[in-house]
């Protein structure tokens, strides 16, 4: 934008940027849209075979309307398979490819500085539809700009999601503590750390302990972040001290040392499908996983599919948080069509184009703006009906959402959260028997290393 | 029996060592058949597994039942493979980059071997060295570069960027093979076909290439494999999945997320790997036939 | 044909040698560097261009800043210097590499020495079940592996537990997380060894073994008499090269720990992806990469100068 005043001859590109951030919405006219000509789109690949169809339909429903030569490219990523981040750092240190990306949890604030400022378009849906989520907002925002669209394809929540049965089996009904309806904060507030810790030895006894992992990738790294914040406790504060000696952590790692006894013998060399594959063979009495395993068990195991039900994670001395992993789409900055883009994401985000998206992936994907949380589809979804409908956040939940190593600065964070700083810690801690001191002292270490990286 | 009649064939067989060197014989027979069972079978454990996994069906796997055995095999997760139009471009993709850079890569090897093995030049042993040295930079560091690169000769996305990076991976290797078989025919034969006026080309064509052949074979299986097998590049280069090749293909398509779809990533890993299997059966046949027909040179 | 013209030109050579020699040879010798450049110019152009000009390039961009905005010189190379995990990834690679080498190159000479005991048609068949393992993609086979061992119902678990054993966290003990990356490494690697040795020791006559075992040669003797020293060459390339490749490996130990337990696991190519695109810093993550090549460059050089002077000493 500083550019066009600068330059002496305003070219057409200029005056469409001048136009786009002039005009709050309509970000920009059909008309200059229709003139640009082509884009090409780097969409996540959804896991949800009936989620890829339907989101071609759309883009292809823009491009014709909008006389856009569209190209949608689905990118997947997962376990073993990197095809997401590789593009993504090919694309940025180059300088060609896609017009729009997609980038998941810490993304964009790697490659910010090649990306477009996407204030207007965040900012046109927040004065429609309200507020985002907070962690999408810590994690696409650089500098106080957002460099990002949060957009609801992929993102995800990770609460508990635990087999009915053996909870029973321990006395406690989970669908009383979140029913399959507006419930409220006295009931939500009996799922705790203690009770998951009191629990925890039966579901070992019974063959199904907790499908908790602690290893170095996402599900792992996700929710034991969500217990320190649940203990008040941080690596990194938002001014970027180191904050690993607190009481606060010495409290969350004791918890870990009583709890990791009890979890799988394998839980430190966990994956992303570990997790899955515990509750699916029906030897996991509750895992912290969006739907996605519950969503294969009702294909392959019926049986356990049926026993599952899905709930916000447990509430700590600090309170209740909630693991968030929202996926962006960013627009390049070597982009030439960068108004014409935005056009398209914003109307991608529109509520009801939300919403088809979402009933599409079976209420897989948390939509970031906290209003769209009211869709039909988690109320519907079994069986048992009702199962998801705790899946996304409701107000009388009481929780926070999270994302692991925040609030710190986000170039430290992700490190945190990459190298999986705290799940070492508990590892070192309960598995190799090493003293707190030494761990804490190791983890002092290796932040600061990160802080001066 | 075998050894009693090689050592009849020598002028002065001592005797007495006879019965032992027979025995000894038919020893090494039996150990070698040992280690080889012994081997075979702890080479085909993952193989076997990864057969009766795709044999089943999602839900007999997820189930913990047997692991180890299937007991009413499955066919679908091969036949969706086999009748989805993705897996065939894959495999259309794979096998028409992979003979192209089996050809490119054994003309330029071959070419440079004769000249480094043969034809001294300023810098050739350097050179020589170097191109070994190639290996030393690994692929996850060189394709962010080479995506610019690709860029610049717009070729993103277009599976044939494969043929011109995957040489890369085979060339240095093959190269030193070549230079290795190459350096081991006298040179007596060279001087004398030169004297009797044979160009270069004529006596690579008449006299390395037929001399060199298991080494060739040996070049081509290496530089096939390599090819097949690789993975970061081609998920790294290709978004389309027209313009995958299998191994990315496989993984891009059957991996989502933490859901991975185990039977049928069995079923096209099993039939990933039949070309390779079949092409060495064939191959090893004719490899085997050029290091005996390379022996009798004497 | 070959043999044809091998033959009739060996016969003629002390005769004529000595007459032609100075016009004939000084004439090639001229065109002869011309011709020698020309027939390399398709590998320069392909390492060059592929090769040498995208590694100047990482170098350059292992010296910029996490952002990329500004040139910081060495210091990513002095951040990982000082760093305890990076010390880790040193010694957790080369156990990693050397182990997996070693066992690669020992299991591949025996399997070639029996393999080239036993007649032809029985040969075919063990070969082609033995090169199995070299043939499968290996980024989908080490999946292979980690449903086969990851988990406390792995099948080799379920296998353990059939027969009254306690299954075993294989990926979760650094001991056996170690151990696994390194089966998995040799599983796949051995039979390109075998392969290789197996070709070159069919080229040995066969009658320099019948020759030794005649003069009451043990087997053993065999082997460190005759097979080692003609084999010297090959091996030395091979273990070279699989170094390199192994030191470089990113797939098997990706997909079967992706670093864990604690880091233990993690080596050169995995580390760097972590820190350069996991966590972002693609210079820090290009400078993790390049640590490898000062390492192996000491080793290459050292290794093919060997080479380069036992070739020419054959001829």
């Amino acid at each position: 934008m500083k550019a066009s005043t600068k330059s002496p001859r305003l070219t057409r590109r200029d005056a469409l940027k001048a136009g786009a951030a002039a005009a709050a919405l309509p970000l920009v006219h059909v008309q200059t849209a229709s003139a640009a000509g082509s884009l090409k789109l780097a969409f996540w690949d959804h896991w949800v075979p009936a989620a890829n169809p339907v989101m071609k339909k759309l883009v292809a429903e823009w491009g014709k309307k909008n006389h856009v030569d569209v190209t949608l490219d689905l990118l997947s990523s997962g376990a073993a398979n990197s095809k997401l981040p590789l593009t993504q750092a090919a694309e940025a240190l180059s300088g060609t490819g896609h017009d729009v990306m997609a980038f998941a949890t810490w993304d964009v604030q790697h490659y910010h500085q090649h990306l477009a400022p996407m204030d207007d378009v965040v900012g046109g849906l927040i004065k429609q539809y309200g507020p985002m989520d907070p962690v999408a907002e810590y994690l696409a925002k650089v500098k106080g700009h957002w460099m990002a669209l949060p957009t609801s394809i992929g993102s995800q929540y990770k609460p508990t999601c635990a087999r009915i049965s053996f909870f029973k089996s321990q006395g406690v009904d989970v669908e009383k503590w979140y029913p399959a309806k507006p419930g409220n904060a006295s009931t939500a507030a009996a799922w705790t750390y203690d009770e998951l810790l009191k629990l925890a030895p039966a579901a070992k006894k019974a063959g199904m302990p907790y499908g908790l992992g602690l290893g170095q990738t996402t599900d792992s790294v996700d929710w034991t972040g969500a217990v320190l914040r649940a203990f008040g406790g941080e690596l990194v504060d938002a001014k970027g001290d180191i904050k690993v000696k607190s009481d606060a952590m010495k409290e969350c790692l004791e918890y870990f040392q009583k709890l990791v006894p009890s979890l799988p013998d394998d839980t430190v060399s966990y994956n992303d499908a570990s997790n899955n594959r515990a509750l699916i063979s029906g030897k996991g009495a509750l895992i912290f996983n969006p739907p996605s395993a519950w969503w294969v068990a009702r294909r392959d195991a019926i049986k356990v599919a049926e026993d599952c039900w899905t709930f916000p994670n447990p509430t700590g001395p600090k309170g209740k948080f909630v693991p968030y992993l929202p996926y962006f789409w960013g627009v390049w900055k070597f982009s030439r069509n960068q108004s014409a883009a935005k056009e398209l994401l914003s109307w991608l985000q529109q509520r009801d184009r939300v919403q088809e998206l979402c009933n599409a992936s079976s209420g897989y994907d948390i939509p970031p703006i906290l209003s769209m949380h009211d869709f039909k589809v988690w109320e519907t979804e079994k069986p048992p009906l009702g199962t998801l409908y705790n899946y996304p956040l409701r107000p009388w939940h009481d929780a926070t959402t999270n994302v692991s190593a925040a609030p710190a600065p986000a170039h430290i964070a992700t490190q945190i959260y990459s190298n999986a700083t705290f799940n070492v810690m508990i590892t070192k801690l309960a598995k190799n028997k090493q003293s707190m001191k030494e761990v804490l002292d190791w983890a002092e270490r290796e932040i600061n290393g990160y802080i001066n990286m | 029996m075998s050894g009693a009649t090689l050592a009849g064939g020598t002028p002065q067989p001592r005797r007495g060592r006879r019965p032992s060197l027979a025995r000894e014989r038919r020893w090494a027979l039996w150990v070698s058949y040992i280690t080889l069972i012994f081997f075979a079978i702890g080479f085909l454990i993952p193989p076997y597994f990864e057969i009766v996994t795709s044999l089943k069906t999602s839900e007999q796997i997820g189930s913990g039942r047997n692991p180890w055995f299937v007991h009413h095999p499955y066919l679908g997760n091969f036949l969706y493979i086999i009748h989805n139009a993705q897996f065939q471009t894959f495999f259309l993709n794979s096998v028409k980059i992979t003979l192209v850079v089996v050809v490119v890569t054994l003309l330029i090897s071959v070419f440079a071997a004769y000249a480094l093995a043969r034809m001294r030049f300023f810098g050739s042993e350097g050179f020589a060295t170097g191109v070994f040295l190639t290996y030393l930079v690994p692929e996850s560091l060189l394709f962010i570069p080479l995506f610019k690169v690709l860029a610049a000769l717009h070729l993103i996305n277009n599976v044939w960027c494969l043929a011109l990076i995957w040489p890369t991976l085979s060339v240095p290797f093959c190269t030193w093979i070549m230079i290795g078989y190459f350096g081991s025919i006298p040179r007596e034969l060279d001087e004398a076909a030169m004297i009797d006026g044979a160009s270069h080309m004529q006596m690579l064509w008449r006299i390395f290439i037929p001399v060199a052949m298991p080494g060739i074979i040996a070049a081509t299986i290496f530089a096939f494999t390599v090819c097949w097998g690789d993975f970061l590049y081609p998920l790294a280069f290709a978004f389309t999945s027209t313009q995958m090749t299998l191994t990315a293909g496989i993984v891009s398509t059957l991996i989502h997320g933490d859901v991975l779809d185990w039977g049928k990533i069995m079923a096209a890993n099993i039939l990933a790997s039949a070309p390779p299997i079949l092409i060495y059966a064939f191959l090893m046949d004719y490899y085997i036939a050029g290091l005996t027909a390379g022996a009798t040179k004497g | 044909m070959a043999d044809g013209t091998t033959g009739a030109a060996a016969s003629g050579v002390p005769a004529r040698r000595a007459a032609t020699r100075g016009g004939a040879l000084h004439r090639m010798a001229r065109r002869r560097s011309t011709i020698a450049v020309m027939m390399c110019l398709p590998l320069f152009a392909l390492i060059a261009g592929l090769v040498v000009y995208p590694f100047f390039y990482s170098i350059y961009l292992s010296m910029l800043s996490r952002e990329m905005d500004r040139f910081i010189g060495l210091f990513n190379y002095e951040y990982l210097l000082t760093s305890d995990t990076f010390h880790l990834v040193v010694f957790q690679s080369c156990l990693f590499a050397i182990t997996a080498v070693f066992f690669k190159a020992l299991i591949g000479f025996i399997l070639a020495h029996v393999m080239h005991n036993i007649s032809g048609r029985d040969q075919r068949v063990w070969r082609g079940l033995l090169l199995v393992p070299w043939v499968i993609p290996p980024a989908l086979s080490t999946l292979g592996w980690w449903w086969m061992i990851a988990g406390s119902y792995s099948a080799v678990n379920w296998f353990l537990q059939l027969v009254g054993l306690h299954p075993v966290a294989w990926l979760a003990i650094t001991g056996w997380a170690r151990f696994w990356v390194i089966v998995v490494n040799v599983w796949f690697g051995t039979p390109f060894f075998m392969i290789m040795y197996l070709a070159t020791l069919k080229s040995v006559p066969e009658q320099l073994y019948e020759a030794a075992a005649i003069d009451g040669a043990t087997g053993l003797q065999k082997i460190r008499y005759i097979s080692l020293p003609l084999l010297r060459n090959i091996i030395s390339i091979t273990v070279l090269f699989s170094l390199i490749v192994t030191f470089a490996n990113f797939d098997i130990v990706e997909i079967l720990t992706a670093g864990a337990p604690a880091n233990s696991t993690q080596v050169f190519a995995t580390y760097a992806f972590q820190v350069g695109i996991g966590s972002g810093n693609i210079p820090m993550g290009a400078a993790v990469s390049l640590f490898i090549f000062p390492i192996l460059a000491i080793f290459a050089i050292f290794i093919l100068r060997g080479v380069n002077r036992r070739a020419k000493e054959a001829i």
